[in-house]
């Protein structure tokens, strides 16, 4: 490397001791370098390591953490061992730190002014109101509107990018010689995330200043690096030119990450990973239980749910403070869905797509005024208990957090079952018996339905939630954001199984997601929502391919661009 | 706000009125202040004539009701035993008990609060095992006790300190202080040092587990990452956000020492509310008895009130939501 080299990585390993006297290794053995002004890219999934090496950088490790062999280098300065009180001089001053969730990287409880002049005075001259000025002059810079009224706000009264913008401009403020992004984006809208990467570069080309940026994103690495470094379980498994590696990936665990990236371009049958359904021998009895269910399920052409005119206004009471509002999520939204179809809804966080899945299931009461149709009854009209029960069976719904949706105090069998016995639908050996064939299906263990859900990583989690809406033997079901928390590959495993599902099953969904690339590649149809109301709607070859909307073509627009030729 | 205070002004109004029937029935229940107070030699005449004198004659609801409307022209009653206004009584004797609370909340504060972030900070060091041990062992040797050996070590064996008693006063704003003279100074500390020990001990839990909570939140690693001083992380970033709990018990913690002081002030003869509270329930003295836990119940009203504001105060996130 020559003298441009800023940044020296070498045989970096880091390991955390465990509960169990163990060690887990973080990183293992990981060297990279970047040079003076250039924004490489660390890429991988959850737990490949990837915040470890920018921790390291800025000595910010948890206390049990070991530097088993390796050293970091910021130039001449072996910064991955230095006394803390040294590290005065490389944070902020040298390495600027963007952290992944802007909301929660700001202190709730101190102001914008304070935290961006905190920033300021302890990394340059400046003080009192020439700090105030100056970080006027930043956020100016980061192009956060009304700079001056910001300062005395705290982060709760701004939106996630103007937050996320108040980090640059802290980051940025005593011109550092590097940038460590870690995850600028992940918990951004992607229109919003677009115009902060823009600023986020412009800032730091002004400056030459360099960007490690870590992110699972394949489509920001594609646009803003020069150099990428994939990581999986800390070690390196390959880097080079970003071209180079995103477009012929020359180790297999890369090749199946660009592959599982949903593409926006064109729709593809199935994602070339492994792990969809279970062993065909294993789900015949699983297959046979659900084909069973009553086969009025809908009728060729007839809608199988029909909504029209549906709102649903959030009322706030009055406090002590404040004075009672109102908030309209969803405004007079109508649309139906057809026996065996995806119907796709997007939009941005707040846009009411959600609210929309949990008023037909009955967890919101909407407006009056509405209809809501399903296998043509007016779902108001169902009165009886047995009616309702019969109702809620075909309509199930997957959830976003596979996390906290399910009861951590029962066994992934008892989640699965737990609705059914509960309704003395089904006795104990019975349930047993459904749980461990449904637990096939999904393709898990069958023997593994006596764990607790603890024990299940996220994706297998989600299949858990997925066997569990299974069990009713449901005609529709409500997928709310089902692969928003998973990785990516993770997430091409889970709606390969939905997709195989739905094929065999007939079943029909409504399926809300944020990403567009998701939605292409599951749905039939789309509606494109915003400010709770639909802005467009129609099949996804026309409404995400040319859309009619200038909303949804800056969501296009705005979505960074990957598509992995060799998947094709 | 207006509209806040007047709707605790009310909820407290019923909270006081449940209250003083609650206090009325039960020391009708439990005691007849004729028996305690006549004599020897009363004949069922004379017996007769006090408590008409008392007005402990008449149905109890009369009694309560003629209570109530005493109370709406400010008129507590007058002591069945001292024969003396009970309002007079009390505020004779709180500026007693609220110096010793104030001192040991003082005290507890700012001991608790440094040594919980201390903790907090450096959870591997000895001086933090030490310390779990010793609040451990100050939250669970009862408070009497504490007082006693307080008394031995402080007054018997070094005989730096006086055992009992108020010593001299200073008279400000028509009270007696101990306060403001080194006598009156050096009979409180023990008393107040007596209170402040639970106090120490929960302060100095909380203000660790605020600690150990805050520092691994988000914004302190990005704080830290900014390169600001150690100093101005703590004081700043950490202090403020494990402010809201403390200040939650410090209100509850402050009533509970007014109130509740009595075995403290009996301990060190203490000349305080919790005292005069004790004697009055000895003596069936309901006027005393009710008009206390009638201030006690306001007290501890306008204590969770200062409390709702300086939450407002301390957390942006309930001020403007």
């Amino acid at each position: 490397m020559t003298d441009n080299t800023l940044i020296k990585v070498e045989n970096l390993t880091i390991e955390y001791p465990m509960a169990d006297g163990e060690v887990f290794r973080a990183i293992d053995n990981f060297s990279m370098y970047v040079n003076r002004g250039q924004i490489v890219g660390v890429v991988g999934e959850s737990g490949a390591g990837k915040s470890t090496i920018g921790k390291a950088t800025l000595g910010l490790l948890d206390e049990n953490a070991i530097i088993d062999t390796g050293s970091v280098f910021l130039e001449e300065t072996m910064v991955s061992h230095l006394e803390e009180h040294h590290y005065a001089q490389v944070r902020g001053n040298r390495v600027g730190y963007i952290y992944q969730n802007p909301m929660t990287a700001l202190n709730p409880v101190l102001t914008i002014g304070e935290q961006i002049v905190e920033a300021i005075e302890a990394n340059t001259d400046l003080r009192g109101s020439d700090a105030r000025n100056y970080a006027i002059d930043l956020l100016t810079q980061a192009e956060v509107p009304l700079p001056e009224e910001r300062l005395d706000k705290y982060p709760h009264q701004l939106s996630g990018g103007l937050c996320q913008r108040i980090v640059f401009a802290i980051a940025i403020s005593a011109k550092p010689d590097l940038i460590i992004a870690d995850e600028p984006t992940t918990a951004l809208d992607v229109t919003v995330q677009k115009a902060v990467l823009d600023t986020l570069v412009r800032l730091t080309r002004q400056e030459n200043i360099a960007i490690i940026l870590i992110t699972h994103d394949m489509g920001v690495v594609a646009e803003m690096c020069d150099h990428v470094y994939v990581l999986r379980h800390g070690k390196l498994v390959e880097s080079g030119p970003t071209e180079e590696v995103l477009q012929r990936p020359t180790q297999s665990y890369s090749r199946e990450l660009m592959a599982a990236i949903p593409r926006i371009d064109h729709k593809i049958e199935r994602f070339a990973v492994p792990g969809g359904l279970g062993q065909a021998g294993d789900r015949e009895r699983a297959i046979a239980y659900l084909m069973d269910r009553k086969s009025d399920a809908g009728v060729e052409g007839q809608p199988l749910l029909q909504v029209r005119n549906l709102s649903k206004t959030f009322q706030t009471k009055a406090t002590a403070l404040k004075s009672a509002s109102s908030f309209k999520a969803v405004s007079d939204v109508s649309f139906d869905v057809f026996p065996g179809e995806t119907l796709g809804i997007v939009g941005e966080s707040g846009s009411g797509k959600s609210t929309i899945g949990r008023m037909i299931l009955g967890l919101h009461q909407p407006d009056e005024g509405h209809e809501i149709i399903y296998r043509g009854r007016n779902i108001a009209d169902l009165t009886s208990r047995q009616d309702k029960l019969e109702h809620r069976k075909s309509l199930q719904c997957i959830f976003q957090d596979p996390y906290s949706s399910l009861n951590p105090r029962m066994t992934a069998g008892e989640n699965i079952t737990y609705p059914l016995t509960a309704h003395g639908l089904l006795d104990r050996s019975a349930a047993r018996q459904l749980a461990g064939d449904l637990m096939e299906l999904v393709g898990l263990p069958r023997a593994s339905a006596r764990k607790m859900p603890h024990a299940f990583s996220g994706g297998e989690r989600q299949r858990i939630g997925i066997a569990r809406a299974l069990s009713f033997r449901p005609d529709f079901i409500f997928c709310d954001e089902p692969t928003s928390a998973l990785d990516v590959t993770v997430q091409a495993q889970l709606l390969n199984l939905m997709k195989d599902l739905q094929d065999q099953l007939g079943l029909t969904l409504l399926f809300v997601s944020h990403d567009l690339a998701v939605v292409r590649q599951m749905c039939d149809r789309v509606m494109v929502m915003k400010a709770g109301e639909v802005v467009e709607a129609g099949p996804c070859d026309k409404v995400l391919v040319t859309p009619d909307a200038p909303y949804t073509q800056g969501l296009l627009d705005a979505m960074p661009k990957f598509s992995f030729a060799a998947a094709q | 706000m207006l509209n806040f205070i007047l709707k605790r002004l009310g909820q407290s109004a019923v909270l006081v009125l449940i209250m003083s029937a609650l206090v009325f029935i039960g020391m009708y229940v439990v005691s007849d202040p004729v028996a305690v107070l006549a004599g020897e030699d009363f004949t069922d005449e004379d017996r007769a004539a006090l408590a008409r004198e008392l007005g402990v004659d008449r149905p109890l609801v009369v009694q309560y009701l003629s209570f109530l409307g005493n109370i709406s022209k400010g008129d507590f009653g007058t002591s069945f035993v001292y024969n003396r206004p009970v309002l007079e009584l009390i505020l004779e004797r709180l500026p007693a008990t609220l110096e010793v609370a104030f001192m040991a909340m003082f005290i507890g504060l700012v001991v608790g609060i440094p040594l919980g972030v201390y903790s907090g900070l450096n959870q591997k060091k000895p001086a933090t095992k030490l310390t779990s041990f010793l609040t451990t062992v100050g939250y669970s040797v009862p408070n009497f006790w504490q007082g006693v050996l307080l008394i031995m070590l402080f007054a018997v064996w070094l005989q730096v300190l006086p055992a009992s008693g108020r010593g001299d006063t200073t008279r400000l704003f028509s009270a007696d202080w101990s306060l403001f003279n080194l006598d009156g100074l050096s009979h409180m500390i023990l008393p107040a040092l007596n209170l402040a020990i639970y106090t120490i001990c929960l302060q100095t839990r909380l203000a660790r587990s605020g600690t150990q909570e805050v520092m691994y939140q988000d914004y302190m690693t990005f704080a830290r990452a900014k390169g600001i001083s150690r100093d101005r992380l703590i004081r700043r970033h950490l202090v403020r956000n494990i402010l809201i709990p403390i200040v939650t018990i410090t209100g509850l913690q402050l009533g509970a020492l007014i109130a509740f002081a009595t075995v403290t002030e009996t301990v060190f003869s203490w000349p305080g509310i919790g005292k005069l509270l004790l004697d009055s329930i000895h003596s069936s003295d309901r006027p005393v008895v009710v008009a206390y836990l009638i201030l006690i119940t306001l007290m501890f009203v306008t204590i969770n009130f200062i409390v709702d504001v300086l939450y407002a105060l301390l957390d942006p996130r309930i001020r403007y939501t």
